[in-house]
């Protein structure tokens, strides 16, 4: 077997949960409109804008980025007057959860918000697509994750693993809780590591992967820690992935399916999304790392016999490129994959015309992928950036 | 022999209160409650016609007692000038005798029966006298009972007392009972009369004690009081063979050339000279045997070649000479015939416009000031056409207000007059109805008609409004007067489409106001909660800055940098 390569590195981020940062900047904004309001000035707040027109790729950082572009949100203003009573209504929500240790879900900060304003038939807020881009708009104005401000998403992921977690009053081993792993919470900021004893951490799309590498005995006998993202990571994975990475010193390697969806994956946890672009440098990872699957493995381990046709028209025939093809034209647009690795991949899989699960390992036997496939490409660090 | 003097009697008697029944839908008395408005509309009418030729604004008041099943004391008062004693008979006496029914004036009086027809219906229902109170304001007040004589087809005083008049009481009181009519508040009943009435004649004060007690008052609402119209001489173009022979017997002037400058208007000697020549033309014309040539001549005298067709025949000059005699004699001895001549070659002949200075609108402030006065709507406008002349030589103008909003409910309502009477039957035969239906009401701000509280009011002055029909409660479709009615309808509607638009306008405001001010609790609230301050504080702060906000023009900047905030 050949030497191991990956190991933890040297932490460049620290542990900064700090309730106290969300409180300071909820009072600062509402000190100003008040102060706003008693000179005679109609009181707004800036908020930097949403939507790709206000999106960039930063080369320095290589993040996706949000632009400077503001929005001002006036009081007297009868397009805005209702968006500034409800952004009011959320900031001192956020503070009641914040200052009492609180939890609550998006759909739970819409139900406690809601309620008829006294002398009209007009409510609050009407539905849940009210106040979720207002919850977004304060992530975006304060700089800080809903999840600072004690707001969760819907839970997804999970992580199995040497690591010692504390959450809250309770502390645990995560490669002691059975084969099932720790679910990975909404809110991972309050979450502390006092013990790391993996080398890297492997993000693995489909859970029966995961599954399967935990059954196969993988996270022990390669030191790693996997975490399972199920699909596109939620928020709460990509920030305790970054966590890992920045506050403890993991490496991260991401194990996808080797086809558009899966390199998608790999590119929100790498770069981050248009959509959260806001906290790219929260949520994103880009030092993160791919190790499959890739077009290359099909030839080298001999997969052809179960690839699956890419969907969709390709790009030389009539109608196309739609499906797949698109996505994959998308991606080759993609700044960060602007790189000669990333672009035979994709040309190869047009060329072919296939995609390949990581599943289709199976063929081999079950193990293979535990004992053969990962082990060998990561210690031999053929990977892609 | 005193049979047949029976008989004869019998046929008089017959005849007048027959010729009364026969009538009755062309005077007005058709339908229990058409009666009883008819009846008032008479006793009104006399009493604001009387205060207007004294000069004396009107103070008419209207009293319903109901006697009996359809059985009622029709009780009219007025401070008018009142009525000498000798007068009396003569007032409310003779049938068919009305002063205006061959005048050519702008009267309310339609039915040329007025008064003494209310009398006629009181006694034929009832049989009972009307009773008759008036004083000039000397010291005594006559009280008579005055019944028609159908014998001699005049009136006749029953009973008549004296009374003294130490408080120098003025006016007219007069009480008829009649049978066979109802009381109704409908839309052809007396209350409904009297409020159109008042809104046309803003400078009357007229009330209204309905069968139950309850007092209605429509208040004076302008101080000025119309002139009373004054007689125009027909015109050449708007006369009838009947006008001209009838006329001709009984005018002072000593020829026919005299009678026609001096009896009719836009006629000169010129013109007469102009008359016989075309006279002549026609009967030279009628000589022709040749159908076609005839029309051709027709045509040519159309276009005002006379002398033209005149060459055409030999021997012209010969028939010119008869016609200019004919000219030279006593109008008297004109005949039938040449009257029939001398309308037909009025046709072919053409004349200045008839003078309009004896028309009487009601006016745009007084009929602004009605329609405010009796409707309180919020906005109130009313425009007064320039007056017109339709087939080729009847005067006419058109009016038309229209009041908005306020206590008007819900629901278009048209107002018809014809100088100044309501007109309460057959609305939808009736030229305006037509006129106010064409007007796309969508252009002015109206979306929806019919739920609009709205109501236009349409007053057509004329010597000769064109009724249809006898009952006259609807004006006829006559181009020139239904183009008018348009043209002041869609005048009058720009300045209510202005309005409505600044009405939008203010109400926009109103509203985007209260935008404002509703989410101020919820902000007071949250801001309290974020810093601190007591919510009733920030509360007050957001309020202030709201009301200044609008106080000042910078209102209007605030509403125009109103984009959509980019979200």
């Amino acid at each position: 077997m050949p030497k191991r390569k990956i190991q933890r590195e040297r932490p460049k981020e620290k542990f900064s949960y700090d309730p106290r940062k969300v409180l300071k900047m909820l009072d600062e904004h509402a000190r100003r409109i008040l102060e706003d309001i008693k000179a005679g000035k109609n009181p707004h707040f800036d908020i930097p804008m949403r939507g790709l027109s206000n999106v960039y790729f930063d080369e320095k950082s290589r993040l996706i980025k949000m632009g400077d572009k503001l929005s001002r949100r006036y009081f007297l203003n009868v397009a805005h007057a209702r968006k500034f009573m409800q952004t009011l209504l959320i900031m001192a929500y956020v503070k009641r959860l914040v200052s009492e240790g609180k939890h609550a879900s998006l759909r739970e900060a819409y139900y406690a918000n809601k309620h008829t304003i006294p002398g009209t038939r007009e409510n609050t807020f009407e539905d849940q697509s009210e106040s979720d881009p207002i919850i977004e708009d304060l992530e975006r104005m304060f700089g800080v994750l809903r999840e600072e401000m004690h707001i969760t998403a819907d839970r997804r992921g999970y992580i199995y693993g040497d690591i010692v977690i504390r959450d809250g009053e309770d502390e645990f081993n995560a490669s002691r809780l059975g084969s099932g792993g720790w679910a990975v919470p909404g809110t991972v900021e309050h979450i502390q590591f006092p013990e790391i004893n993996v080398d890297y951490a492997l993000v693995v799309e489909t859970a029966a992967m995961a599954d399967r590498l935990i059954e196969e005995k993988f996270p022990k006998r390669e030191n790693a820690l996997i975490i399972a993202t199920q699909g596109q990571a939620s928020r709460g994975v990509r920030r305790l992935i970054h966590r890992l990475h920045y506050e403890e010193g993991l490496p991260i390697i991401v194990f996808t399916d080797g086809d558009p969806y899966g390199w998608y994956i790999y590119s929100t946890i790498k770069q981050g999304s248009i959509n959260l672009a806001y906290l790219s440098d929260k949520l994103a990872t880009p030092e993160s790392k791919f190790v499959g699957m890739t077009m290359d493995d099909i030839k080298k381990y001999g997969l052809e016999n179960v690839t699956e046709k890419l969907k969709g028209i390709p790009p030389n025939k009539k109608g196309g490129p739609t499906g797949d093809y698109k996505r994959i034209l998308e991606e080759m647009n993609y700044p960060w994959f602007q790189n000669k690795e990333w672009q035979r991949q994709l040309q190869l899989a047009l060329k072919w015309g296939v995609r390949i699960e990581q599943q289709a390992l199976a063929n081999k036997s079950l193990e293979f992928v535990a004992k053969e496939y990962l082990p060998e490409k990561i210690n031999n660090g053929d990977l892609l950036p | 022999m005193a049979e047949a003097n029976q008989l004869f009697k019998e046929f008089k008697i017959q005849s007048v209160s027959e010729f009364f029944r026969r009538n009755a839908a062309m005077l007005g008395y058709t339908g229990k409650v058409r009666s009883l408005t008819t009846l008032v509309h008479e006793a009104v009418t006399n009493s604001l016609d009387a205060c207007e030729e004294a000069g004396i604004p009107p103070y008419v008041r209207v009293e319903i007692e109901e006697l009996g099943n359809e059985h009622y004391k029709v009780v009219v008062e007025d401070n008018g000038p009142g009525i000498p004693e000798k007068y009396i008979t003569h007032v409310f006496g003779k049938m068919l005798a009305g002063t205006k029914a061959h005048r050519n004036i702008q009267s309310r009086g339609q039915q040329g029966i007025g008064i003494s027809g209310a009398v006629m219906f009181a006694q034929i229902t009832s049989g009972k006298a009307t009773r008759v109170i008036t004083s000039t304001g000397n010291d005594e007040i006559i009280e008579a009972w005055v019944k028609i004589d159908v014998d001699k087809n005049e009136g006749k005083i029953v009973k008549k007392e004296k009374h003294p008049n130490p408080k120098g009481w003025r006016g007219t009181r007069i009480e008829l009972e009649v049978k066979n009519v109802k009381y109704m508040r409908s839309k052809q009943g007396v209350f409904w009369y009297l409020k159109l009435t008042a809104i046309a004649n803003p400078h009357a004060h007229i009330e209204l004690i309905e069968p139950d007690g309850k007092l209605i008052v429509f208040p004076r609402s302008s101080d000025y009081i119309p002139e009373p119209p004054v007689e125009m001489k027909p015109h050449p173009k708007g006369v009838l063979t009947d006008d001209v022979y009838r006329l001709a017997k009984k005018t002072r002037r000593n020829t026919v050339r005299r009678f026609l400058i001096g009896e009719f208007s836009r006629i000169s000697d010129k013109k007469v000279d102009e008359l016989i020549e075309y006279i002549a033309a026609l009967r030279l014309i009628k000589t022709v045997e040749d159908k076609k040539l005839q029309e051709q001549y027709y045509q040519k005298l159309m276009e005002g070649h006379v002398k033209a067709v005149l060459r055409a025949f030999k021997g012209y000059t010969k028939v010119v000479k008869q016609v200019a005699k004919m000219m030279e004699k006593p109008p008297e001895k004109l005949t039938w015939h040449e009257a029939e001549e001398i309308v037909e070659a009025f046709k072919y002949m053409k004349f200045l416009a008839p003078p309009t200075h004896g028309l009487r609108p009601i006016g745009e402030e007084n009929i602004e000031k009605g329609l405010k006065g009796i409707l309180k709507p919020e906005f109130v406008t009313a425009v007064t056409r320039p007056p017109k002349v339709y087939s080729g030589g009847i005067p006419f103008q058109v009016e038309v207000g229209i009041a908005y909003g306020g206590e008007i409910p819900a629901g278009f309502d048209l107002y018809r007059y014809a100088n100044r009477v309501p007109l309460l039957f057959d609305a939808g035969s009736c030229v305006t109805t037509q006129a106010a239906r064409s007007i796309d009401w969508k252009r002015y701000k109206i979306d929806d008609l019919d739920r609009a509280p709205l109501v236009l009011m349409i007053n057509v002055v004329s010597v000769h409004v064109p009724y249809t029909g006898t009952g006259k409660q609807s004006i006829a479709s006559v181009d020139e007067i239904y183009n008018e009615i348009r043209l002041a309808i869609m005048d009058a509607a720009r300045r209510l489409q202005t309005y409505l638009s600044g009405k939008h306008r203010k109400l926009a405001q109103v509203k985007r106001r209260k935008t404002f001010e509703k989410y101020v609790p919820e902000i007071a609230r949250a801001l309290s909660i974020l810093t601190g301050e007591p919510e009733e504080k920030i509360r007050e702060y957001f309020i202030r800055f709201i009301e200044s906000k609008f106080a000042s023009a910078e209102v209007e900047e605030v509403a125009a940098e109103e984009v959509a905030e980019n979200a």
